[in-house]
């Protein structure tokens, strides 16, 4: 059920891509010889290096969130059931630092926006855009790998996430959710993109960000609340762990 | 020497060595020290029009998403989710992982490879031999697993080195690029082009073939490349490199400009009075990129210990996996072994002292302080002694009029007189004697039959009367009566140090000028903040005794040695190197360039001689007396750097390789580890950047009358009580 709830969020919040891998998804345009057929496999090509990088920050997220709760194996009994206190710890921290990327989407926080886009964006796009121009096939599957590198709150919240589920696979799957649910609007961008009305952009940011609020706000509520933790912890059936 | 030890690395500025790699970027020629490098400089530079620098990008792209999904899928196999009736689904992903992989192996390994196959040809292992060699085994294994349908495949292992050493290559270039940001302008110079206005049409030339005379147009923010005078335009100017002082010059028309200074806010019409290529600023260029391609001495040892310890390596590797293959599944021994290979390549090692280095020379190029070999940095930081040389060092180097004496007539008639007389002498006393009227006001009276006599005046014909100006000698031999008074005073002005002139005209001896070579009002606080830092501080002077210890005194220097013959300073510098090992000589480096060239160090203040003829190792801008101690602060802190890097990459190679040895370490952890090293060092060496600037009282004040503040005021200072005792 989270995964649901962060493929919804992938899939808003990747109307606020627009403004910037969306932009770069539009650059990749048509491909100049072929026809759709060959337009397409660009943009698969892109999103796939995307959803690679993706599903690669979520395992790295996953295996430090589990590193971190392993190695400060202390454990707490609560309610009958044996919970981490790092875990804890973990959920709080991941909760608020995403209840704070949704606040930037609402237009608070923004000296955070800042710190969070401005951290080296600039030089790594620069270098990127020579990738554009390139004829070769391959070029644009390399973009997509860069690209899921890019500096983005989204990705910065789903990491997060991906590190409070405290093991490799869950922060894999999450970060598989977060990013099969950008691929539509982002597979669509080629021509979508331009006929899009800012306003419908502002409301998709909205919806990302109340998706990413209620995520953020679950997660929190996982290490804070006993009880929440101890539903979390009747919910592990959703967790294939 | 081969072509490649004198090819700086176009990207990070550093010698390229022997790994060099050549490429043609945006049509120029350009050498690099390392893939990293490469990759870093195509990036930044290349156009987006060229296909290599994009090509690269696409194959590091490529590489890590062939990679990445090497990983993922590896992961499941490691999280066990191919158990119970997916089991057999194992070999299936096996293959995958192969096909993946063999793409990656070839796109990321290939520089290495291509690398270890150039030295290998030139019979050299290098450290990416040791790569090579791990990562091949590591595949080569895998793949036999595969056809042999083992339960077990290293994919992974090999491709996420790989990766790893790619982008700790790229990383660490990225780190050196910022180093040399500091020497970019320095290096840059012989390229630069200039517009050269001819017959009113502006045409593009490059800067080696401006000649003198040339009108050269300079646009705000540009760098002036060549040396002449301002004939349309105002602006200011910032001549940091070349005096020492960042601070703005107003530039308008009739003023000189030095090559080297950047135009700040007007555009400025210059013609030309120098060739493009005689400037100090090309000399200094010249000079800093012969220094860059020279190894400093703790270099020279990193560089053989990484010959050695790459063979060393390839053996230990060999005999881990020997050793641990009679406890352990081949396989695991295996992978020992690639960890030690990985984590034993001693790229940090190499790279400790010439990054540290190149930043401490650019940082002191940037305030005019040049460094022509990187050794004397080192040198100087371990320096104890420094020895001075007085004229032109502490002093200014030019005699001034301190006192008058006369007797039965004014000061100002002495000094109108002598001056009439100096007018047609060369002598530095003369020029003394002319500026100490023209700062009184005083109109030189006009002498004729003017006869200069050697080694003892000069003298003339004012009015109808013989007049002399000269030593005590001359009057003697005249036979002029001289007053007791005078005869006492100018006795004891002697006995003092100081020069003395005696006037006479009528037969009788008028009036006694005493002259001295005055210190640098700098002088002091330099001696001061020298002695701060620990040093020993001596005076080597072949000037009479009396005066030295008269400068030394004023200086605050308790250690003199005067009148030394250039033979006596450098026995003098023998005797205290046996004391203090290392010992720095500060001179001007015109009259003592011998003894510059014996010290360990030799430091020229304001040279006026030709770079290129320059014996002095160290060379201070005119007036960077004052920079002295931040010179001395900046070669330690290298200096420390130095060897923090090495001991940081020796001490960290060694831990390392004792825990790959046991088996402590995976692979990939190793290979982090490794790339992590050496962006350390380079981390590590990016603290010089952060090295406070001289300060401001250290900075030389040389305005435009800078001259005149040091010798007019000062006489004029000087003048006033003496006269008024006259």
């Amino acid at each position: 059920m989270n995964y649901l709830l962060v493929f919804a969020a992938g899939f808003a919040g990747s109307f606020h891509c627009l403004g910037m891998c969306g932009g770069f998804a539009c650059a990749l345009g048509r491909d100049p010889r072929g026809g759709h057929g060959a337009t397409m496999l660009r943009h698969l090509l892109y999103n796939s290096g995307r959803l690679t990088s993706y599903c690669f920050l979520g395992v790295l997220a996953g295996a430090l969130g589990q590193v971190i709760c392993t190695r400060q194996g202390a454990t707490v009994n609560l309610l009958g059931g044996s919970l981490n206190a790092a875990e804890q710890m973990l959920a709080i921290v991941a909760g608020l630092l995403m209840i704070a990327m949704a606040l930037q989407f609402f237009g608070m926080l923004q000296a955070f926006h800042r710190l969070a886009i401005g951290f080296g964006s600039s030089t790594f796009a620069t270098s990127l855009r020579s990738l554009l121009t390139t004829r070769s096939r391959a070029a644009p599957l390399a973009f997509g790998v860069f690209n899921g590198f890019l500096p983005c709150p989204l990705v910065y919240a789903f990491a997060a996430e991906a590190v409070s589920t405290g093991q490799a696979l869950p922060g894999f799957l999450t970060m598989a959710s977060f990013g099969l649910g950008t691929f539509p609007a982002m597979l669509m961008m080629g021509g979508v993109g331009r006929v899009l009305a800012p306003a419908w952009r502002q409301r998709g940011v909205w919806l990302a960000g109340s998706c990413i609020l209620l995520l953020g706000i679950i997660t929190l509520g996982r290490g804070i609340l006993p009880f929440a933790a101890h539903m979390e912890h009747g919910w592990s059936g959703v967790h294939p762990v | 020497m081969t072509a490649s030890d004198n090819m700086i690395c176009s990207h990070c500025l550093l010698p390229v060595g022997l790994r060099a790699m050549r490429r043609a970027v945006n049509g120029e020629d350009c050498a690099f020290c390392c893939y990293g490098c490469c990759i870093a400089f195509q990036v930044k530079r290349g156009k987006s029009e060229e296909w290599e620098a994009a090509w690269l990008l696409v194959r590091l792209g490529v590489g890590g998403f062939l990679s990445m999904n090497i990983m993922l899928f590896s992961f499941l196999l490691y999280s066990d989710a191919f158990t119970g009736a997916d089991a057999r689904l194992v070999p299936w992903v096996h293959i995958l992982l192969w096909i993946f992989a063999t793409p990656t192996v070839i796109i990321l390994g290939g520089p290495f490879l291509h690398e270890t196959w150039v030295n290998g040809l030139q019979a050299r292992l290098t450290s990416s031999a040791l790569i090579v060699i791990g990562v091949g085994a590591a595949y080569l294994y895998s793949a036999f697993a595969v056809i042999e349908r083992g339960h077990q495949v290293y994919f992974d292992t090999a491709t996420m080195v790989l990766m790893l050493f790619t982008l700790g290559r790229l990383l660490e270039a990225a780190g050196r690029a910022r180093a040399a940001r500091d020497l970019e302008p320095l290096l840059a110079a012989e390229r630069e082009s200039v517009v050269v206005v001819q017959d009113g049409t502006e045409i593009r030339r490059p800067v080696r073939e401006v000649e003198a005379g040339m009108l050269v147009r300079v646009r705000p923010g540009e760098r002036i490349a060549i040396d002449g005078v301002v004939v349309e335009g105002e602006s200011h100017a910032d001549e940091a490199v070349i005096t020492g002082e960042s601070r703005l010059v107003t530039k308008a028309v009739g003023s000189p400009v030095v090559a080297g200074s950047i135009n700040l806010d007007g555009p400025l019409l210059i013609q030309s009075s120098d060739a493009g290529t005689a400037t100090r600023w090309a000399q200094i260029c010249r000079s800093v990129r012969e220094a860059l391609i020279r190894r400093s001495p703790s270099q020279r040892v990193a560089d053989r210990v990484v010959g050695v310890s790459v063979p060393l390596v390839l053996a230990l590797g060999g005999l881990t996996v020997l050793y641990w293959a009679q406890w352990l599944a081949f396989d695991r021994s295996l992978l020992i072994g690639l960890s030690v290979l990985v984590v034993a390549c001693p790229c940090a090692v190499g790279l400790a002292a010439p990054l540290a280095v190149s930043l401490g020379v650019g940082r002191l190029a940037r305030r005019g302080c040049l460094v022509r070999d990187p050794a004397a940095l080192e040198i100087l930081a371990r320096t104890r002694l420094l020895a001075f040389d007085k004229t032109g060092t502490l002093t200014a180097g030019k005699a001034h009029v301190v006192d008058i004496e006369s007797d039965g007539v004014g000061a100002d008639e002495v000094l109108a007189r002598a001056a009439g007389l100096e007018r047609h002498s060369e002598h530095g006393f003369a020029h003394a004697i002319i500026a100490a009227a023209a700062t009184r006001g005083i109109e030189p009276v006009i002498a004729r039959d003017v006869r200069i006599v050697p080694g003892r005046g000069i003298q003339g014909v004012v009015e109808g009367q013989a007049i002399a100006a000269g030593n005590g000698a001359m009057m003697g031999d005249l036979g002029w009566s001289l007053a007791p008074l005078l005869s006492n005073r100018g006795r004891s002005l002697e006995e003092a140090g100081y020069s003395v002139i005696y006037v006479g005209w009528d037969e009788r001896v008028r009036g006694v000028l005493s002259l001295e070579d005055a210190l640098l009002p700098e002088a002091c606080s330099t001696i001061n903040a020298l002695r701060s830092r620990g040093l020993h501080i001596t005076l080597l002077t072949g000037d009479l005794e009396v005066a030295a210890k008269r400068v030394a005194a004023a200086a605050g220097i308790d250690d003199v040695k005067a009148a030394l013959s250039p033979e006596a300073k450098r026995a003098a510098l023998k005797r205290h190197r046996t004391e203090h090992d290392a010992v720095a000589m500060v001179g001007d480096g015109l009259n003592d360039g011998p003894v510059l060239a014996d010290a360990d160090v030799g430091i020229a203040v304001g040279s006026a001689t030709d770079l290129a003829r320059e014996t002095a190792t160290v060379v201070l801008p005119p007036g960077g007396l004052s920079l002295l101690p931040w010179v001395i602060d900046v070669a330690r802190a290298v200096r420390a750097n130095i060897l923090t890097n090495l001991m940081w990459a020796f001490g960290y190679n060694l831990l390392a390789l004792t825990l790959a040895a046991l088996g402590l370490l995976q692979p990939v952890l190793a290979a982090a580890v490794m790339a992590g090293s050496s962006i350390l060092v380079v981390l590590n060496s990016l603290r010089l950047e952060r090295l406070p600037d001289p300060a401001s009282w250290q900075i030389p004040e040389r305005a435009s009358g800078a001259e005149s503040a040091r010798g007019g005021v000062g006489v004029l200072v000087a003048l006033g009580p003496a006269i008024g005792r006259g």
